[in-house]
């Protein structure tokens, strides 16, 4: 589907060019239709990765995380990443407002970690992100977005998961997926994260070449929405000066369950 | 603040020498990123060298541009965005008031693009009674100022935290801090309550990827992502050559472009755009729209020795390194675009006999080349834009700059192609320059026209005997038995 506007410029991009409409590109393939050598190679190296390569790659994640001020936190269990978070929840004071809540993302390794007992010791107030119904009529999607909308903008800390973390730069990627709204990892003043060993990778061009040609990865390709996430917001813009919290969270903390 | 604009290049330079808080702010800035880029070309693992394959995947995206868009503004279609080819800055931002008018949106909240300032789409906005938020910290500074950014990364880098306090003092009614996180923190309260009420966000977009149908917008202070999922329209405005083939060449540019940006390894966010929210996700914009602009890039693409500029990523890494930058700042080039980069593009956009001040300005001297993460001739660029000043050019409509300089060289050219003549005019000369004062050996002023270069510098008398003629003497002396 073109529309007047697009062939009008792109017909002046081709006559700048001389060129005529060309899918089929000269020199290096414009497309391609099958891994490249170093991609198979890292495809390979991703497949082989062994309990101790999980471990270094931890260990690199670590390193990389602190000039960001990203705290990793390593956990043996999911029990051990729960009783953290609540710890963590008793200390820090919200933001926004004089009331605690709390907003977590509807995903399999959120829900096992069952949050709830002890933030309810606490008497913290937990909000859950439900899928919507996709074919909700429009009066009852406005009312659902609204009800999150008002849910994350109450919440001083947002806890989510990540699809994969890229060792290299202490980066988590995560994609878009109903009940995973994305502003759980950005409206509230703290961020916390859980993964699995696993889901460590290397670098970018590891987490490409999965998303390029790995079926685990490819049938959902980028979505419609992928964040980067690299530690908490930062600023330099007054007088050169680093200061956290510009409109992100202020803090992000990433525990992963490393099993042992 | 007067308006700016490249004809008022000399005046504002010799504005911006003469600001002891700009020449502070700009040496810092400077030795910082420049020093910083540098060390972290030199550690990415395939070296400095990356760059030139950037440059390389660069040149083949342009090559390919019609291509590239057509595949982008499918997959973008495919999934529910609406793709706008706009051919001038006037229809991009007419369609960006049509959308704002028909979904009845009374405040935009902009994530920080050069584009946007490119085609004036804040003044436009606001004559049509839709209020412009700036949410990048810097930019959030210069607009409450009534200013213009003087850097494409950091905008207001020609303000002190005391101008900061004084200006957040008065236009917010903050109680007065000089300390930059409590002012950041005064920026964050305000700027959430925009976030959270406004109807439309808009940003730039630093690549897209045509293999994936994405849009990617990187920054570290996230108001970026939160304009883009929060109001109810996203909108965003992407020059029509910011664009790669795949996903494999798109990492090695974004690499390039963090550290090329802010000597970092990778930002603290980047957001990967491909459509509106989905049925089922509570989050994220209904509509998403790609502006896509031309704006005279195609004229520049047209031009086999101009298109290498349409390579640029915009990280401002040349700004960090320029000799010029580093002293006039940013607000005498007059545009959207400062430094090297707005030297070659400002006088492509808007007119090189308007901007001719901007590339005559530049030094030659080649450090943002070395610091260019695409390794863009730059030096070369402002040697062709200075040759179409010195000839005239009817394509772009070209008078020669100066008659009296094209004689002038025309004369000069003779004389060095005719000896004797040359050595006649030398020996006149080296009689003549006796009457021009001195200081020390060297001569202090000359006579106009030659009156500009003594203005800061002396300069070197020409020497008793030519070196021809000391070398015909020191060949008689050792011949001489």
């Amino acid at each position: 589907m073109s529309t007047p506007d697009q062939e009008y410029f792109l017909r002046r991009i081709r006559r700048a060019l001389n060129s005529k409409p060309d899918f089929s590109h000269h020199g290096s393939p414009l497309f391609a239709h099958a891994p490249s050598p170093e991609e198979l190679q890292i495809l390979d190296n991703h497949r082989r990765r062994t309990a101790a390569d999980r471990n270094a790659l931890l260990s690199q994640l670590m390193e990389a995380a602190l000039p960001i001020h990203l705290c990793v936190i390593p956990v043996p269990d999911l029990i051990a990443a729960a009783t953290a978070i609540a710890t963590l929840a008793e200390a820090k004071k919200p933001e926004w407002s004089a009331v605690k809540n709390i907003i977590v993302w509807r995903h399999p390794l959120i829900d096992l970690m069952e949050l709830k007992a002890p933030l309810n010791r606490l008497k913290i107030p937990l909000h859950r992100t439900e899928p919507m119904d996709p074919a909700a009529d429009p009066t009852q999607d406005r009312i659902e977005r609204e009800h999150l909308r008002s849910a994350v903008t109450a919440s001083y800390i947002g806890v989510t998961s990540a699809d994969l973390c890229m060792a290299d730069t202490a980066t988590l990627v995560l994609r878009n997926r109903p009940g995973q709204p994305r502003s759980v990892a950005l409206v509230p003043s703290i961020h916390i994260a859980v993964i699995t060993l696993d889901q460590i990778i290397s670098d970018m061009k590891e987490l490409f070449a999965l998303l390029r040609w790995d079926d685990r990865f490819r049938s959902e390709g980028l979505s419609n929405y992928m964040a980067f996430i690299s530690g908490p917001s930062k600023t330099a813009d007054i007088e050169a000066t680093m200061v956290h919290g510009a409109h992100g969270p202020r803090e992000v903390y990433l525990y992963v369950v490393s099993g042992k | 603040m007067p308006d700016i604009s490249p004809e008022t290049y000399v005046k504002v330079a010799k504005k911006g020498i003469a600001n002891p808080v700009l020449q502070k702010a700009l040496a810092g800035l400077q030795d910082r990123f420049g020093r910083g880029t540098a060390e972290a070309y030199r550690r990415l693992p395939e070296g400095p060298e990356l760059r030139f394959k950037a440059h390389d995947i660069r040149e083949k995206a342009i090559a390919h541009l019609d291509a590239l868009l057509e595949i982008l503004a499918a997959k973008i279609r495919a999934n529910g965005g609406v793709v706008y080819f706009a051919q001038t800055a006037k229809e991009a931002v007419n369609y960006c008031i049509t959308v704002a008018r028909q979904n009845n949106v009374h405040r935009v909240v902009k994530g920080k693009s050069m584009v946007t300032e490119e085609i004036g789409l804040n003044p436009a906005l606001q004559a049509a009674g839709i209020e412009p938020v700036e949410t990048d910290l810097g930019e959030y500074i210069i607009q409450l100022a009534g200013e213009k950014p003087s850097h494409i990364i950091a905008p207001a880098v020609h303000k002190n935290r005391h101008d900061i306090a004084d200006l957040f003092v008065k236009k917010t009614g903050i109680r007065r801090t000089t300390d930059p996180s409590e002012l950041t923190q005064a920026a964050r309260k305000a700027l959430r309550e925009k976030f959270l009420s406004a109807d439309m966000g808009t940003s730039g977009v630093n690549i897209a990827c045509a293999e994936t149908g994405h849009i990617t917008t990187v920054s570290n202070e996230g108001n970026i992502r939160m304009a883009t999922t929060l109001p109810r329209i996203h909108i965003a405005f992407m020059g029509m050559e910011r664009i790669v083939a795949r996903l494999d060449e798109y990492e090695i540019l974004l690499r390039l472009l963090c550290r090329g940006a802010a000597a970092q390894t990778m930002a603290t966010y980047v957001s990967y755009i491909s459509g509106p929210r989905r049925p089922g996700e509570s989050d994220g914009p209904d509509e998403f729209h790609l502006v896509i602009l031309d704006n005279g890039r195609s004229r520049i693409l047209a031009d086999p020795q101009f298109k290498e500029i349409l390579y640029c990523i915009r990280c401002a890494a040349c700004l960090n390194v320029c000799p010029v930058y580093g002293k006039i700042g940013g607000h005498a080039y007059g545009f959207a675009y400062s430094g090297p980069v707005g030297a070659v593009v400002t006088p492509l956009l808007t007119g090189i006999n308007r901007a001719k001040d901007l590339c005559l300005g530049e030094t030659l001297c080649g450090a943002c080349m070395d610091a260019c993460p695409v390794a863009i001739d730059l030096p070369r660029l402002l040697l062709a834009l200075r040759e179409k000043l010195a000839y005239g050019d009817e394509n772009w409509q070209v008078k020669p700059a100066s008659r009296m300089e094209g004689l002038a060289y025309k004369a000069w050219s003779y004389l060095i192609g005719h000896r004797y003549i040359y050595e006649r005019f030398l020996k006149m000369a080296g009689v003549g320059q006796k009457l021009f004062p001195r200081s020390g050996t060297m001569i202090r002023r000359l006579p106009p026209p030659l009156a500009g270069w003594t203005q800061s510098r002396n300069f070197q008398p020409l020497a008793k005997e030519t070196f021809i003629e000391g070398w015909r003497n020191k060949k008689a002396i050792s011949n001489t038995p």
